[in-house]
């Protein structure tokens, strides 16, 4: 089986891909301009944080950064689309021939390129006879769509790639939060010879829905001798089946040509310069081979806050990487929110540790004096677990869907594992988290 | 520019054409292009430039605005409930 | 010193040769006067650029050129009428009527700013504000015997402008002299952050200079009008008489840039129509019910004219898969080659001359006779500037039968300066002559 996807996420930007507008909520048409309704005689102008945020992206993703690139027109008629053309990179996108490292396996990138978003439809009326209400809110929201090779081989691992680029990207460039629900893909897939194109999915879960159904239809399809089609085909969220799309929507001629309003873009000295973040999984990927830590540690310290993994970092230029786990992931993760943000303290934990690790003084005196550092006394440490535990079943209890799908998959765990870890800010350590969650559920199974 | 061309461009052009308009479209734009064949002799580049100058480089800073009150906007678009009406999706 | 508008004047210019679509009701005391294309954004005016499309259509906000002129102390007094979006050469192309030429009321003004070049020749001190895609100055210039300046491209914000092909369009002026077109040039121009496009020029200098040659291409000799030749010849024989050298070159490429100019432009236009379809311009809310590819056929077929939907289907199809390449793309190849090869003509000369129009205004009754190629041909000496974006001003050079034949002189990328200083000596040795007409 082969799976290829082109993702649509929205970039961190304050103003608009080619106007001033904002990007922020409001209500419907409130955030627009002649140049986002496309009225003639407004034009264009690019912002200059969406072309950098969307190179950063491209030289995260190890693309080829061509010196001079341009905007095309893409031609087609729609009702949410103000110009009825949409302005995007045709010919000369931010990158080419990238790669993403996924769980070890190597995943290419075909493009990166910018783009503007269409309006957003609301469909009214009954079903067949659907008249449309256009919000132009959403016309000229920065997009970046990134296009992977078709390297992925099952719906699950599309989805894992989905979400691993997120978390990278979110560290990278301040992503928001919500692109699990908010990703928008074109998925290919074949598992025969002929491929389809699934169009517009939303939302990561959608995604692996769709793949799992066309999967399976393209594999019951070919097992009882028949073709696949080439073909475009839409996924209905509600029946959770994917269907033919007319015919029409196909045979479009975009008709590119090169938007002249906006000149063009000399982007290698910008690329060049751009300071890019060291993600989550990359800084995993070095701690696992500076340290010689196991996948699981190392990706539960970067997650968990990239200030607790630059402790650990600290910790290690003085104690053997063993210790520096175990300290890390235990006292010090247990009373992070509390020293995080105190600079000044953290030589005195490594002095602690050190000391530990030098046999000075006894594992229960070092972990008393970081304690102590963080002000808290052991009481409270102990309150705080009965805190832990509340906020488990609190939110199990609120989210019934979390079981069911836990049953199912034990990944479910995650779910809660993150909205605790969010919620409490660090105050506990990922390794108590994990078990007090995986308890919790299992108990109630 | 025959018969089936020029309404496969008038339908990608969304212009519905009577049968009149059709065969005159498709004579002028046969005489037009015809015309126009000597551009075959003319030698191909490999950088495409879309201006006549060099415009380079113009961006414009992530600073949140709008000059003109969007009311006015919506106003003129006569929208129904903050929404522009469009035509059927199906 | 104030000029109040010659209201009764614009009246007439209206009412009788129909170079406005609409005026202002009220004629202040102003600096000066002056007018806008109709496809120049102003506060309070409809912006309907010669079509039924934009009926009604008032935009909520000024061009910058006209912006810059009502901030110098202007009162922009009408919207002059035009082919419909700028796609025509006699101004017969328009929803709004089909202004006549001063000289002759049976003849055409010229298009597409064919009010604009009325306006300039009737009102004495009038400023039109003009605009040139292919030679939408120049040739309603030379027909109405007045002078106008099509700047470089990217010179003059386009903020405001709607669009026929953004790479070509460029706003202008037209008037009765060089000096009034000189005076407004150095308001209107200048870098304006709304259109990106003109935040690429090099400041605008304060005076220009005399060129000591000028190349004619023999090329744009061949195929004129014999009474065109004749004035023409007569002009060279006064320029030499200044003391600027002539010399007859070859522009081998010039033959390229007809067919790469509407190739361009219809590609370019075609993506600029798209957006009038119902959604927000030529709306029609009866019709509402039907499924969007209907509806938006339907609009656009009933409202677009004749040459607008020539000019629609021809960008479509040079755009399309298949074609794109072979007209597309080789276009914009040979717009490069010859920007080259003016370049190399600009290493010896100062500036090229040629003729503006290949014949005297024409009767209506024989533009009705014209195939649209014909039509299309008629522009081959105002585009290849055009097509560069290389600036030019159209003068009255000699009259022949009655009517102005004019002279087109184009120099290199932002030398517009040195063109209104070689315009304002002609002007010295040249007089010009104007129609005689008023309420």
């Amino acid at each position: 089986m082969k799976i290829g996807l082109e993702m649509h996420f929205q970039l961190p930007t304050r103003s608009k891909l080619f106007c001033s507008c904002p990007t922020s909520a409001a209500d419907p048409n409130h955030n627009i301009c002649p140049v986002c309704l496309g009225y003639p005689g407004s034009r264009p102008s690019l912002n200059r944080k969406a072309l950098e945020v969307g190179l950063s992206i491209a030289r995260f993703l190890d693309c080829r950064i061509e010196e001079r690139v341009w905007f095309s027109r893409k031609t087609y008629f729609y009702p949410d689309l103000a110009k009825n053309f949409q302005i995007t990179q045709y010919e000369s996108p931010l990158g080419t021939d990238g790669h993403f490292d996924l769980n070890g396996r190597r995943i290419g990138i075909w493009r990166v390129h910018l783009e503007e978003d269409p309006g957003r439809i609301k469909r009214v009326g009954r079903s067949g006879e659907e008249v449309s209400f256009v919000d132009y809110n959403r016309s000229g929201i920065p997009l970046v769509e990134i296009v992977t090779a078709p390297d992925m081989q099952s719906p699950a691992e599309a989805r894992a790639f989905i979400d691993q680029l997120i978390i990278e990207l979110r560290s990278l460039c301040d992503l928001d939060a919500q692109d699990e629900q908010k990703v928008r893909v074109d998925a290919n897939i074949s598992v025969g010879e002929e491929r389809v194109e699934i169009k517009n999915v939303q939302g990561l879960r959608n995604v692996e829905r769709a793949l799992k159904f066309e999967a399976a239809r393209q594999t019951k399809l070919l097992a009882a001798g028949k073709k696949v089609i080439l073909e475009t085909r839409r996924y209905d969220e509600e029946r959770k089946v994917t269907t033919s799309a007319r015919e029409k929507e196909t045979e479009e001629d975009y008709g590119y040509i090169g938007e002249p309003d906006l000149g063009e873009f000399h982007i290698g000295q910008m690329a060049e310069e751009l300071d890019l973040k060291e993600t989550p999984l990359v800084r995993a990927r070095r701690l696992m081979a500076d340290h010689g830590i196991n996948e699981v540690t190392a990706k539960q310290l970067v997650l968990t806050s990239s200030s607790l993994a630059d402790m650990f970092e600290l910790l290690c230029r003085s104690v053997s990487s063993e210790k520096a786990v175990t300290w890390t992931m235990g006292p010090i993760s247990s009373n992070w929110s509390a020293l995080q943000d105190h600079h000044e303290l953290w030589s005195e934990v490594v002095a602690a540790v050190k000391a530990d690790s030098d046999g000075e003084i006894t594992d229960n005196e070092a972990k008393r004096r970081i304690l102590s550092l963080a002000g808290v006394k052991q009481e409270t440490a102990e309150a705080g677990d009965a805190d832990l535990d509340h906020m488990i079943s609190d939110f199990i209890d609120a989210h019934p869907e979390v079981l069911a799908n836990y049953r199912k998959n034990v990944k479910a765990a995650n779910t809660v594992i993150g909205h605790v870890m969010k919620e409490s800010r660090g105050r506990y350590s990922s390794k108590d988290v994990v078990e007090e969650v995986r308890k919790e559920l299992e108990k109630r199974v | 520019m025959d018969r089936e061309i020029i309404a496969r461009v008038a339908k990608v052009a969304r212009l519905e054409l009577t049968e009149e308009e059709m065969e005159r479209y498709a004579q002028d734009l046969d005489d037009i292009l015809n015309s126009f064949s000597i551009l075959d002799e003319a030698p191909m580049c490999e950088t495409f430039t879309f201006n006549p100058i060099a415009v380079v480089d113009v961006l414009r800073e992530d600073q949140p605005g709008q000059d003109i009150d969007p009311k006015l906007l919506r106003k003129q678009m006569r929208t129904y409930e903050d929404y522009v009406r469009g035509p059927r999706l199906s | 010193m104030s000029v109040p508008a010659p209201h009764e004047l614009i009246r007439f210019a209206k009412e009788r040769y129909h170079a406005f679509t609409e005026i202002a009701e009220t004629f202040v005391d102003a600096e000066f006067h002056f007018s806008a294309k109709d496809n120049l954004c102003a506060n309070g005016f409809q912006a309907r650029a010669g079509s039924a499309i934009l009926e009604g259509y008032v935009p909520p906000f000024d061009a910058t050129p006209v912006h810059r002129l009502k901030t110098a102390g202007g009162q922009l007094v009408g919207k002059t009428t035009m082919d419909e979006f700028g796609f025509g050469t006699f101004c017969v192309n328009s929803a709004h009527g089909i202004p006549l030429n001063p000289f002759d009321i049976q003849r055409s003004c010229g298009g597409s700013s064919g009010g604009a070049g009325a306006a300039a020749c009737l009102i004495p001190g009038h400023i039109a504000l003009g605009v040139s895609t292919g030679g939408s100055i120049s040739g309603p210039v030379s027909f109405c015997g007045v002078v106008g300046l099509s700047p470089t491209y990217g010179r003059v914000s386009r903020y405001g402008l709607i669009d026929y092909g953004n790479s070509l369009d460029k706003v202008g002026l037209l008037s009765r002299s060089a000096t009034l077109v000189r005076e407004h040039f150095q308001t209107i121009a200048g870098p304006d952050p709304k259109d990106p496009t003109s935040c690429a020029q090099p400041q605008l200098p304060t005076k220009g200079r005399m060129p000591d040659s000028l190349a004619v291409p023999k090329e744009a000799l061949a195929n004129l009008d014999p009474a065109v030749s004749k004035g023409f010849q007569e002009a060279v024989g006064r320029i030499q008489e200044m003391g600027v050298k002539v010399e007859e070159i070859s522009m081998p490429s010039l033959r390229y840039a007809m067919p790469a100019y509407y190739i361009l432009a219809t590609s370019e236009a075609s993506t600029n129509l798209a957006r009038y379809c119902g959604m927000r311009f030529g709306r029609r809310e009866e019709e509402l019910n039907q499924h969007f590819n209907d509806f938006f056929s339907g609009v656009r077929s009933q409202s677009f004219g004749d040459e607008a939907k020539r000019r629609i289907l021809l960008g479509t199809f040079c755009r399309m898969v298949g074609f794109r390449s072979r007209y597309y793309l080789k276009s914009l190849a040979v717009r490069q080659m010859l920007i080259e090869e003016y370049r190399k003509v600009f290493e010896d000369h100062q500036m090229v001359l040629t003729p503006t129009m290949p014949f005297l205004p024409p009767r209506f009754e024989d533009i009705r006779k014209m195939t649209p190629l014909e039509i299309y041909g008629a522009d081959f000496l105002t585009i290849p500037p055009n097509l560069t974006g290389m600036p030019h001003v159209s003068l009255p050079c000699a009259y022949q039968q009655g009517l102005p034949v004019g002279m087109q002189l184009v120099s290199d990328h932002w030398r517009e300066m040195d063109l209104l200083e070689m315009s304002s000596e002609w002007e010295g040795h040249f007089p010009y002559r104007f129609p005689e007409v008023g309420p």
